[in-house]
């Protein structure tokens, strides 16, 4: 594990070289939460990007009320289909209208452009006191890393 | 996911310059070098087994990535060239294969460039995800020829 120039955490598994911004909280599903003043921007993993391959199509919940573990997103890979559930509770009050003509977004920048949805959380100190730091969730990836090689 | 899989062929000299291949995959044949390397016209050789294999791994990594993106596909052919190097010393290799696949695919007017666009990445997809062409040291060109049609 490392910190590059950017203050990112680096993880290198095998072939593959995994970055989590340290100015981020990260779900056990993948997703990342950045507070911006009262919002909590939310998007894909670099690791969780990687880990599903190429992606064809990104469907994102409507704005409106969501519950945790609600679906926020419905991802179709070359891959997989997977179904990332809401880290928070609140109101989502934006979508990332980019991804619906642009879903490769998420594989190219998923901490920028890629980003999916914008959340007015109901308690954000709650909420992102139940995610994991950086730290935390890097030493998570590598571990689900190395389970796969392993497998 | 890093999992192992195995695959097999077996080949058997059959006299002169023949051989005989049963592919893991059931078919069996006859092949032989190419007439220029003392070879027989007429059946396999290593040169276009490997041609194809490459040809067939894109084709079928497309077919699968298309139906991914949705692609409402109507044809699909591609002739491949792999470009061989003789060196100094004698040794050979395919320096590099390249596919022109000719793409047909449904899409209407409002809906073409959108099309085409999920062509292009169905297309990168099919290469970055082909166990041949992620398993050759030649370089690999595409070259596609895409058409779309209406829906009739």
């Amino acid at each position: 594990m490392t910190n590059n120039p950017n203050d990112d955490i680096e993880v290198t598994v095998d072939k593959f070289i995994f970055r989590f911004p340290i100015d981020l909280r990260y779900s056990e599903a993948g997703l990342w939460v950045r507070r911006e003043d009262s919002l909590l921007r939310i998007g894909m993993s670099d690791f969780a990007q990687q880990r599903n391959g190429d992606i064809a199509f990104a469907t994102l919940a409507p704005t409106g009320a969501i519950n945790l573990d609600d679906e926020i997103a419905s991802i179709e890979t070359v891959k997989v289909n997977i179904s990332l559930p809401s880290p928070l509770k609140g109101t989502i009050v934006e979508v990332n209208p980019a991804l619906q003509e642009s879903p490769e977004l998420i594989n190219q920048d998923p901490y920028g452009k890629g980003w999916m949805i914008v959340v007015q959380p109901e308690n954000p100190e709650r909420d992102l006191a139940g995610l994991m730091t950086a730290e935390a969730y890097s030493k998570v990836a590598r571990q689900q890393a190395q389970a796969e090689l392993n497998a | 996911m890093s999992q192992a899989a195995t695959y097999h062929t077996t080949v058997s000299w059959k006299g002169e310059h023949w051989g005989h291949i049963r592919m893991g995959n059931g078919p069996e044949m006859d092949f032989s070098a190419p007439p220029d390397a003392l070879g027989h016209a007429g059946v396999l050789t290593p040169e276009d087994a490997f041609v194809a294999a490459v040809n067939t791994c894109v084709m079928m990594m497309f077919l699968w990535s298309a139906e991914r993106f949705k692609l409402d596909l109507v044809s699909y052919e591609c002739r491949a060239e792999g470009t061989k190097l003789i060196e100094l010393d004698r040794t050979e290799t395919f320096t590099q294969v390249l596919l022109r696949p000719r793409i047909v695919v449904h899409a209407d007017s409002a809906g073409r460039e959108g099309t085409l666009k999920r062509l292009q990445r169905a297309l990168e997809s099919a290469v970055k995800y082909s166990l041949v062409a992620n398993s050759i040291k030649s370089k690999l060109v595409i070259e596609p020829e895409i058409e779309t049609i209406p829906k009739a």
